[in-house]
């Protein structure tokens, strides 16, 4: 009796967790006053929606009374089809992750002018010569800050240091990696029952975060001025110079838009969260990394009971 | 390692600078010639470096009785464009990952709402 419950609970939480929370949690728009917790709870989420989707199958056969082995090796099997796919996918999107960022990073070392910063402990600032006003970080062993010059012409000096704590603490806190196990697992599901919303969010969560990082070195109005320098109104500044090559801007709507940096701003410009909230969603986290340990405990103790 | 890797990434771009304006056609030892008594750098050093961009497809190299003489693959650029063109792709292909920042061109609208909301966090903060 255990065991079929024991295995209804672990199949509707894998459902669960792979199918609605990924939309739900998408939706929470308040869990933004606190990034650092929220990608904590996405987090213990996705972790336990993947334990949870590999043991149902085994659990299943192991305490349903059963006397066919062919049975038993099924549910092996579906639990190894699913450990191969994500497997699969965390190989596929970390290789191409990393030769594109490779690739990038050795254009950038032979077009970029290098600049010394002593704010930044990332190997090399870059500044390149030509382009839009962006800055980005290259994440990985030799990781990069990449500056466009227009970018340098465009901020004031607190803006720029504003600027540098934003990318540094996306590559001193790994958030590169973050994202990565985000996408292999938004890979790893078929594409019709992908979340492309819960992969934004996180995306703006790791940005919030490292904008709380940048605002404690920097101050949060240093950080909402280089926000707004760098996303305000540069149209037709690029392109026409050094032989009429004007390039292409990204589509519209794809990228960090001028909408996502004014939710960005507006998390400054609202009251902080309350210590009780930040630890509630922490607590719930923890809480849903223990759920499917907690679901086997009482299969294990009844089959301890019958050897 | 790290120190060594990075000294020999600073050497390429030196030596890709002098590829594009001393080039085509360029010897180890015009290479060296060009780039003046600024370092003091061995033989085997410029042949190495020029070796590496050779095989990163950065230049192209065509046989000259015993020796190579190099040529950049493609012009300054070309190559800007190309990384410029990199930089799209990956925030297209995966912007989750990319961590590209600031890269948009907002509409007047949503530049007055970021005005709005700068003025919020002003007020807040000011």
């Amino acid at each position: 009796m255990t065991g079929v419950v024991v295995t209804a609970a672990l199949i509707v939480g894998a459902l669960f967790t792979v199918l609605a929370a990924p939309h739900l949690l998408a939706r929470q728009t308040w869990l933004r006053s606190t990034p650092g917790e929220t990608l904590f709870l996405w987090q213990a989420v996705a972790l336990s929606g993947v334990v949870a989707a590999l043991l149902a199958a085994p659990v299943a056969v192991l305490s349903l009374p059963t006397d066919r082995p062919w049975l038993r090796l099924a549910a092996y099997a579906v639990s190894l089809a699913m450990l191969v796919r994500l497997l699969v996918s965390g190989h596929l999107v970390g290789t191409d992750l990393r030769r594109r960022r490779a690739e990038h990073r050795q254009l950038v070392d032979i077009l970029g002018e290098r600049i010394e910063r002593t704010d930044a402990r990332a190997e090399g600032v870059t500044v390149l010569a030509r382009g839009n006003p962006t800055v980005y970080c290259l994440p990985g062993r030799h990781d990069r800050i990449v500056l466009s010059r227009e970018a340098l012409e465009r901020l004031g000096p607190e803006e720029l240091d504003a600027v540098m704590a934003h990318e540094q603490a996306h590559l001193s806190q790994r958030h590169d990696l973050l994202l990565e196990l985000f996408t292999v697992l938004h890979e790893a599901v078929p594409r019709r029952v992908r979340a492309d919303a819960a992969l934004d969010e996180v995306h703006l969560l790791a940005e919030m975060l490292a904008d709380r990082a940048a605002a404690r070195r920097v101050g949060p109005l240093a950080l909402a001025h280089a926000l707004v320098a760098m996303a305000g109104g540069h149209r037709g500044d690029a392109g026409g110079e050094a032989g009429g090559t004007a390039y292409p801007g990204p589509p519209a709507g794809t990228l960090a838009g001028g909408t996502q940096v004014t939710t960005r701003l507006r998390a400054f410009a609202a009251d902080p969260a309350p210590g009780w909230a930040r630890a509630g969603i922490f607590t719930v986290a923890v809480a849903q990394l223990l759920l499917p340990v907690l679901l086997l405990l009482p299969l294990l103790w009844t089959t301890s009971q019958f050897l | 390692m790290r120190q060594r890797n990075t000294s020999l990434g600073d050497l390429e771009r030196v030596v890709m600078d002098t590829l594009w304006s001393h080039g085509p056609e360029l010897s180890v030892r015009d290479v060296m010639d060009h780039m003046g008594g600024e370092k003091d750098l061995a033989y085997t050093t410029i042949m190495t470096v020029l070796d590496r961009l050779a095989k990163k497809g950065l230049a192209d190299r065509t046989r000259d009785g015993r020796a190579w003489r190099y040529t950049a693959a493609s012009s300054r650029e070309e190559l800007a464009a190309t990384a410029l063109r990199s930089t799209l792709e990956n925030v297209q292909a995966d912007r989750k990952l990319a961590m590209v920042h600031f890269l948009d061109d907002a509409s007047p609208a949503e530049i007055d709402d970021l005005r709005a909301a700068l003025a919020e966090v002003e007020r807040r903060h000011g």
